[in-house]
Order: C-alpha cells, then structure tokens, then sequence
C-alpha cells in the first residue's frame, strides 16, 4: 500500500503528465510555423483554374473542416484531444483521404518484428558477452572480442548497412534489395522464410551495432561490480564462479540495462528511420520519411504521438521494474 | 602447545613492473610468528605497516604483484602440517571457510547488495557443504539464534540492517562451518564503540564455543586490550614487539609499542597524548638498520645501519631494538668481566663482541641472537 503511494502513483502522474506536454508541444509546433496548410492545400488544387469566390470559400471551409482546423486555436486543441481519445489522428494529407491510424497500423507490425527481435537479441548478447568479457579479462577471446566490437561501434550505421546491402544484396545477391517480403500474405512457410530472408539484413546490421554498443556498456558497468569487495568477498569464500557471475556481478549491473532496454522498445515506434530507408523495408520509419517528404503534417503528428506515448510508457515500465530488481529502490 | 600456523622468515613483496621500471614494494620482510591453536593473536601497527599483506599471505590470496618471495607459511590444523606454498589454488578454495576464514573490515560492503541475507548464507555454505536447502536454512537460522542474533535478518536485504548487525551477519558468515583458523582484518573499524563492544564480545563467544584460533589485525590498540590474548606489533613490514596482551601493555619495550599504547587515552589522566612523530617509511624503499629509527625519540648510531636482532626478554616476550640488544650485552659482558677478572684483557676480549657504530656486527654472545 505504501509502495503504491510513495512509488507508483506519483510514477503515473509522471507519466501522464509528459504525454500531455509532450502532445501539446506536437499540436503546437505545425501552428507556429508559416504557412496555412488549407491555403497550400487550397493553392495546390487551383493552381490553373479560376473558381468562383463564393464556391472557393465553402471549398476553404470544407478543408479546413477535414483538417480539423476551424475555430481558435484553444476550441482546435480540445477538439484535436477529443479526436485523439477516439484514435482519430485524422486523414494523412499526403495520401488523402486515408487515416493516419491506418497507416500506422500498416506499418507498426514490419518495424516491431524487425526492431523488436534484434534489440532483445543485441542487448541480451551484448549484456552476456560483456559481463563475460569483464570477468575473464585476459582471455584470448575476450581480447579478441573487444577489438573486434570496438572497430565496429564508432563505425557510422548507414555506412554499416550501406555496406551489408552492397556486400550481401548487390555484389552477392543472397539477400533481397527491398521490402517486407514477397508473395501471398499468411501463414505458410514460404512466407515467413521471405519475411526472414528479407529482414535478415536489416537485423543484422542492427544487432551488430546494438551488440557492440551494449557489449561496451556492459562491460564497463560489469568491471565496476567486479572491483566491489562483495564479488571478492564471494570469490575468497569459493562460491562457484557461474553462480558468481549471475547471481553477482549480472544481477547488480543488470539494472542500467533495464532502463536502456525499455527505452530501446519505446523508441520501437519511431520506427527504425534509416535502416528502413537504407532496407527499404515497409515499417513506421519508412513512413516518417516519405511524410517529412511530403509535407504531410498529419502523419508526422501521429508518428510523433505514437513515440511520446511508447517512451513514456516504456519508461513508466522500467520504473515499475526497478523494485523488483533492486531491493534498495524498493525500501527507500 | 600446539601450533596451527606458523609463519617462518616470511618475505612477501609486491613486484611490480611499468614500463620497464621494476619496483619492489617489501610489505613483509623477514617475519617468524607461531599462531597457538585456540588464541586470539592480535597484530597491531599503523597503516602502512604489512598487516593486510600478511592476512592476504595467510589466507593464500596471492594474486600478483603480491610474491612470496622468502620464507614459508605452514598450517597446522589436524594431523600432519601443510606448507601454503605446495597447496593449489583448488586445495586453497577447498580449505577456505571450512579450515581457513575470513572476517572482512566493519566498513567493507561485503554482503551482495540484491540478495537476502538467507540468500548469501545459502551461497557461502552451498560452495563447501553439498547439502538440501532446507537443512542449510534450518542450520543457519539455529547458528544465529546460538550467537544471539535475530533470525528475522535471514529474510532481510543488506541495506535494512544496521553497520552493526551487517557485521555480526559477516561474523557469523565467516563462522558458521567451525573454521579452526579465523582472520579477521580491522573487524571493528567504522563501528562506533558500543558496536564494537558487542562485536568483540561476538567473537570471543565464537572462540570459546567453537575453539577455533584468530588472528585479529587492527590499529586500534583498545582492541587489542580486550580481545586479544598476544600482541604482535608491526612496523614497516618487521615485528618489532610480540608478548602476552597483559604484559605488553604493562611493560612494553620497545620504544616503538610504548608511543602506540601511550597514545591511548585514560581514564583520570589528563596530560596530553604525544602521538608519534612522522610516518611509517614507503616500502619500497626503506630506511636501513632499524626501520623505525628515523622517528625514534632514542635512536643510535648502531640503529641506522645495523637491523636489531629479535631478542627473548622473558616468557612469551620478544623485542627488536638496540636498546635491549646493548643493555643485554653490556649484561654479557659485565657477566664475563666478573667471571674472569683480568682487568687488562677484559678490553681487548670484548671489544669485537660489542657492536660498534658502523662496524661489522658480532652475534653478541652465546645468548644475544635467539630466533
């Protein structure tokens, strides 16, 4: 009970709070900038033809009407928050008349199975690999290891991935070049070999950075346990080393990797922006791109919302994970 | 009496080598004590001193730089005795906690943040006893209630407790599978003083239910005054004094011991405490003759440059210091004088026998050197 109100709910109104900053800041921001978008729309559609003033005036209305834009600023903002309660991020203006929630949707599933996957194996690879490389420092293959992942880290992604698709896609074409996959939807096998096939690539250019990435960390976090006098205390007494490197030195550097795996899996829904370019591959990120490409306000708005909510949850989530973890956060 | 470890001429140095650089860091140099079985043996000194690096040489916990470069360490536990030197590292492991234990500094976090105390128990006795859970809990839990501690700790995390319960927790941590060697380093330290009491308290109930020996390293001579049975006072990594607890802090000798007790505080005396001037010398490079001599009130010529020899001064009672090693000798003298009273030849006789300033030493007599 006291749990619940010293931690928990002030962690929810937290959480609460930032999403509504956070959507008031995305509401705000297309407004501040120049240009009316009903006049561009307005303008874009009449660019050669003479239209009677009365009839461009009902046609301004009607579009600005779709665009949920009439009335003050404050009547727009509750009406806007209304709609987002209904989940209603209304029509992408880029392909009108289609909801944003529709094409979010389309696209939500390629970036989650393909950023998913390869975040839960680069970070429990690169966890494991690290911890270990920390324990046996003077192991020919721990050395090995991080020289080989400390060339890879600072190497920049697109350059990363631009070099697997040339290497693996176009000089020896093992891979396909783009998309999702091929062939008929469902759940046959040939399906889900060419969704595999076509996100291998894709997750392994991103395991190969986030395992580099998180090996570093984890490494460094895992050296700093391992120097404790309770890890030398359990070493003088001969409690058997796996139990010592789980139990010990795992276990008490495993609480920043919690945190940084739950923001990895909020940011899920920016989608993964480059990889899906580089890839090609139809997920949220591509989407963002062909938005900002194409001006259209209402898509970028919902791709930015469905990412302030996913990190904020994400990070509601490793706060009400911590307790359970560590000991000491729970009796503060 | 028997002895359970006995330490001969020991020498262990931390070698080190940077960039081509080799330095040698001599912690303990040229140290002989025999541990008697059921005792506690304290070993005092100030930081700095050799007193970590002869607990690590006691435990076997020799990971580099730390060299056993002379000398030897020989337990006796039961039956035949073991030279440290010819254990392996797995013999080592197998030994710890069961023969050999260790209870860590008062201020160490030595408990795993994230597990319960049970939990830590748990692992500690799994690694030496194989036995069911359930019968490892029960033993533990009836362990504490035999020491006096609340079994309700079991289910508690390290940062619910007290620094003081965290201590008797490690204690009974380090205790619970009987060691017949116990090792504790500056067990009380960063405890305040109504802990310590009940801590020191802890550990002689533990003695004397158990009959295991200790060996207990602190600066802190008050401790030493209430727990410990011998004293054996280091300094710069060389017994200086070694004598019964009564009788060291009744008579100590050298001059050395006497700052380190004078500089405790009494009850009804108001003058001031003199601490000792100065610092222990760096290792790596110390003084000549008697380490001690930069800082003592009474140095000699002979103390730069000759080493004192370790002398019997009466039952259980050696000191390292010219100044007994020269009152002895004018005794020896003063003795041959009498038994054949030449006058003429006394000089000559007895001149090389005296150890004159930077002259080459003699052994001074049948009886000067013992040990």
């Amino acid at each position: 009970m006291d749990l619940l109100k010293t931690y928990i709910l002030p962690r929810l109104l937290q959480w609460l709070v930032v999403i509504v900053i956070g959507v008031t800041i995305t509401f705000t921001i297309p407004r501040l900038l120049p240009g009316d978008p009903v006049e561009q729309t307005l303008r874009r559609v009449t660019a050669n033809t003479a239209i009677d003033p009365r009839a461009m005036e009902s046609f301004q209305n009607a579009i600005r009407d779709m665009y949920g834009l009439q009335g003050s600023p404050v009547e727009q903002y509750f009406r806007f928050w209304g709609r987002l309660f209904q989940g209603d991020l209304g029509p992408s203006l880029g392909a009108f008349p289609t909801p944003v929630t529709t094409i979010i949707a389309n696209g939500l599933p390629w970036t989650i199975g393909l950023l998913g996957t390869s975040i839960l194996i680069s970070w429990t690879l690169g966890i494991l690999l690290g911890t270990l490389a920390a324990y046996y420092p003077n192991k020919l293959w721990s050395q090995t290891l991080d020289k080989i992942l400390i060339v890879i880290y600072p190497v920049p992604y697109f350059i990363l991935s631009l070099l697997l698709v040339m290497a693996f896609a176009y000089y020896l074409p093992i891979f396909p070049l783009v998309g999702g996959a091929t062939g008929r939807p469902g759940f046959t096998l040939a399906y889900i070999g060419s969704i595999l096939r076509h996100a291998f690539l894709p997750a392994l250019s991103l395991v190969l950075l986030g395992t580099s990435f998180r090996f570093l960390i984890a490494k460094a976090l895992a050296g700093r346990v391992i120097a404790s006098s309770y890890v030398s205390y359990a070493e003088l007494a001969a409690v058997p080393t796996p139990r010592i490197i789980g139990r010990y030195v795992l276990r008490n550097s495993l609480l920043p990797q919690v945190t940084d795996l739950a923001l990895s899996l909020g940011a899920l829904f920016n989608g993964a922006l480059i990889t899906e370019v580089v890839f090609s591959y139809p997920g949220i990120g591509f989407q963002l791109y062909t938005a900002i490409l194409q001006a259209d306000f209402n898509l970028i708005m919902g791709v930015t919302i469905f990412s302030i909510i996913g990190i904020a949850t994400a990070v509601l989530i490793a706060d009400l994970i911590y307790p359970l973890l560590d000991p000491r956060v729970r009796y503060q | 009496m028997h002895i359970v470890a006995n330490i001969n001429d020991l020498r262990a140095y931390y070698i080190t080598e940077a960039y081509g650089v080799r330095r040698t860091v001599k912690a303990v140099d040229g140290l002989s004590i025999a541990i008697r079985q059921n005792e506690i043996y304290g070993i005092a000194g100030e930081s700095g001193c050799g007193k970590s690096t002869l607990l690590k040489v006691l435990l076997g916990m020799l990971t580099p730089p730390l060299t056993i470069v002379g000398g030897s360490v020989t337990y006796n536990f039961e039956g035949e005795p073991v030279d440290m030197a010819s254990l392996s590292q797995a013999e080592l492991r197998a030994m710890r906690w069961k023969e050999l234990s260790y209870v860590p500094q008062g201020s160490m976090h030595v408990l795993n943040p994230v597990r319960r105390i049970r939990d830590t128990f748990r692992d500690f006795i799994g690694a030496h006893v194989r036995a069911p859970r359930r019968e490892i809990d029960e033993r533990v839990r009836a362990y504490l209630v035999e020491l006096g501690l609340p079994d309700k700790v079991l289910g508690s995390f390290p940062h619910q407790l007290s620094g003081g319960m965290r201590q008797r927790v490690t204690i009974a941590l380090a205790t619970i599978l009987s060691p017949r060697l116990i090792v504790a380093d500056e067990p009380t330290t960063a405890l305040d003083v109504v802990v310590q009491r009940g801590v020191i308290q802890l550990l002689q109930e533990i003695r004397e239910r158990a009959g295991n020996t200790m060996v207990v390293v602190t600066h802190d001579m008050g401790v030493h005054a209430n727990l410990t049975d011998r004293v054996a006072v280091l300094y710069a990594g060389q017994l200086m004094e070694e004598a019964d607890t009564p009788t060291i802090f009744a008579q100590p000798r050298h001059p050395y011991t006497q700052h380190l007790i004078r500089s405790l505080p009494k009850i009804d005396d108001r003058s001031e405490r003199v601490s000792i001037p100065g610092r222990p010398p760096a290792l790596d490079n110390p003084p000549g003759g008697c380490r001690f001599h930069p800082r003592c009130p009474y140095a000699m010529e002979v103390c730069k440059t000759e080493v004192p020899l370790i002398e019997q001064v009466g039952p259980n009672h050696r000191v390292a210091c010219w100044l007994i090693n020269e009152e002895r000798m004018g005794r020896i003298a003063a003795r041959l004088a009498n038994a054949e009273p030449r006058p003429l030849a006394t000089d000559t006789q007895l001149t090389p026998q005296r150890p004159s300033p930077g002259g080459a030493r003699s052994a001074g007599g049948p009886e000067g050197a013992i040990r």
